[in-house]
Formats: C-alpha cells, structure tokens, sequence
C-alpha cells in the first residue's frame, strides 16, 4: 500500500525518458545492432550514442555482446514488460474510478428532471 | 438495447509531458456543471473515490472555492486513520477549472507524498472533457505516487475478474 520505490524500475523509466535511447530501443525491437549501426541513424557523434547504450544497458534494456572489435546489442524485453505493467496498474486505477463516475453520472442526469422541476 | 460504450474515443488518456507531471484526460457524458458536481461534493465523491483495498472512507470533505479545504481520511481494521489526504483550494473557476494542494499522509502522520492537482472542464454538446493535472515536486515524487497506485490497481483488475467469473457462461 504504501509507496512502492523500486530503483530497478527507476532505471527503467530514466533510460526510457530520453527520445534517443527509445530511438535505440526501437531499432533493436528489429533484432540486434551492432554500435555504429545504432549511432547512425541518431545524427549523434559515437561516444554520445555510446553513452546511452550504457545508460539503457544499465537499466538492463540492452545486452551488449563484443565479438572482436565490433559490439553488438540486443534487446531484453522483461524489463520493459515490468514497465508495462506498471504504468498498466495506474491506468486501471483510474480507469476504475472513472468507470464508477461514468455511472454517478448517469444517476445525477436521471435526476436532473425533478431538480428542475423543484426550481 | 445497451450500446456498447465507446471505449477507444472517451478511454483514459495518461500522458507525462514533462519529469515532474502526470496528465490524464477522460471524456464523460454529462454535462460539465454534473461532472464538477460530482468530482467536489462529498457525498458523490464517495462514490466514486474508489479506497485501496481494505480501506473505508471516513472522513470526506471539500470546499471547491479558494482557500477552501479537502480532506479525506480511511480507515483499516488496524488503523483509523490509517492514511489521510489533505489540500486546499489555490484556484477555483466554478464548472471550469481548480487547482488544489495535496498531501498524502499516514495515519501516524508521517507523509507519503505531495502534489498540486489542476482540474480542467470543458463542455461541447453535453460532452465533458476533464484534464487533471498532477505537478509533483520531483520526478521520485511522481514516480513513487503512481507505483503506490499499483496495488489499487491490481485489486480493480482482480475485482473486474472476479466480476467476469461469476457472470454464468
């Protein structure tokens, strides 16, 4: 009940928090990537690219794999799908209280007549 | 005949345009003067202010002008209160927008967590749109206050399924 601080979901929504890092993300849902194709199409210089694949990584989004020289990148899903759930449980929250206001609502207009009516 | 509501256009929109806020935008049938009605009078808000599991509302106040206050309080089997939200009223345009101050506090009087909420109106048709705003003072803040309310909504999403369960096939 109480606030529930995760700092792993914490890393999550800050690697998430930036449009380069989902751009990365987005190009990685097609497969895996090695680093200069990710910075490419970022219009970034390679160390800025670099630099958020490590804060993704660091969050446990990107699994990076070095095979020689070339540093290849993949995706892992579970924490993203933890994300997801959580925004989820907001949004049903809401959802749930808004439902029961949706039918207030309808039984303050069905009364509406004979409030008029008292006017 | 029922018609099936209109999930996709007046479904809960939450967006989070900047680190430190959280907006959600909800479409109602009724008419804004109702909406407003039901969203600041105690004995509608009952209805609608769903309590964490567990929990019974004791305590429901509120005074829609400026310097008005709210206050509500829950009870648990263990505690009364067990946690408690106070504000007060910074803005208020009547059936159009309200600001308040919002703090979340335990029962032992410890808080959990502030907030200032902007509620927004707008009325076409007989159709209201609602916007609340919430600004917490941190993006920790924000983020701690939604998680908390990830265990309401489990609970809705259980209750939901019970619903389902016992509808015979």
């Amino acid at each position: 009940m109480v606030l529930d601080r995760s700092p792993r979901l914490d890393l999550v929504f800050h690697a998430l928090a930036h449009p380069a890092r989902r751009a990365i993300i987005r190009q990685l849902s097609g497969g895996e990537r090695n680093l200069s194709e990710l910075a490419a199409p970022l219009k970034m210089t390679f160390p800025a690219a670099t630099k958020h694949v490590r804060v993704l990584e660091q969050a446990k989004l990107v699994r990076r794999r070095v095979d020689g020289r070339q540093h290849f990148c993949r995706l892992e899903a579970a924490p993203l799908k933890e994300a997801t759930l959580w925004t989820e449980s907001f949004r049903q929250h809401w959802e749930a209280r808004f439902e029961a206001l949706d039918s207030l609502l309808d039984e303050m207009k069905s009364e509406e007549p004979a409030r008029v009516r008292r006017h | 005949m029922n018609a099936i509501p209109a999930k996709s256009a007046d479904s809960l929109q939450i967006s989070t345009p900047t680190d430190t806020t959280l907006v959600l935008t909800r479409t109602f049938h009724a008419p804004r003067r109702l909406v407003w009605e039901a969203m600041f009078t105690p004995d509608r808000m009952r209805r609608w202010m769903l309590p964490p599991p567990g929990l019974t509302m004791t305590v429901c106040k509120c005074e829609p002008r400026v310097g008005g206050a709210l206050e509500v309080a829950w009870k648990s089997d263990e505690a009364d209160p067990v946690m408690t939200l106070r504000g007060t009223f910074t803005e208020v345009v009547l059936q159009e927008r309200a600001i308040h101050t919002e703090t979340m506090a335990l029962g032992s009087g410890q808080t959990i967590g502030s907030l200032l909420e902007k509620h927004e109106f707008a009325e076409h048709g007989g159709v209201t749109v609602m916007t609340i705003t919430q600004t917490y003072g941190s993006k920790e803040d924000r983020d701690g206050a939604c998680a908390s309310g990830m265990d309401q909504g489990m609970e809705a999403c259980y209750q939901q399924l019970d619903a389902l369960l016992a509808k015979p096939a």
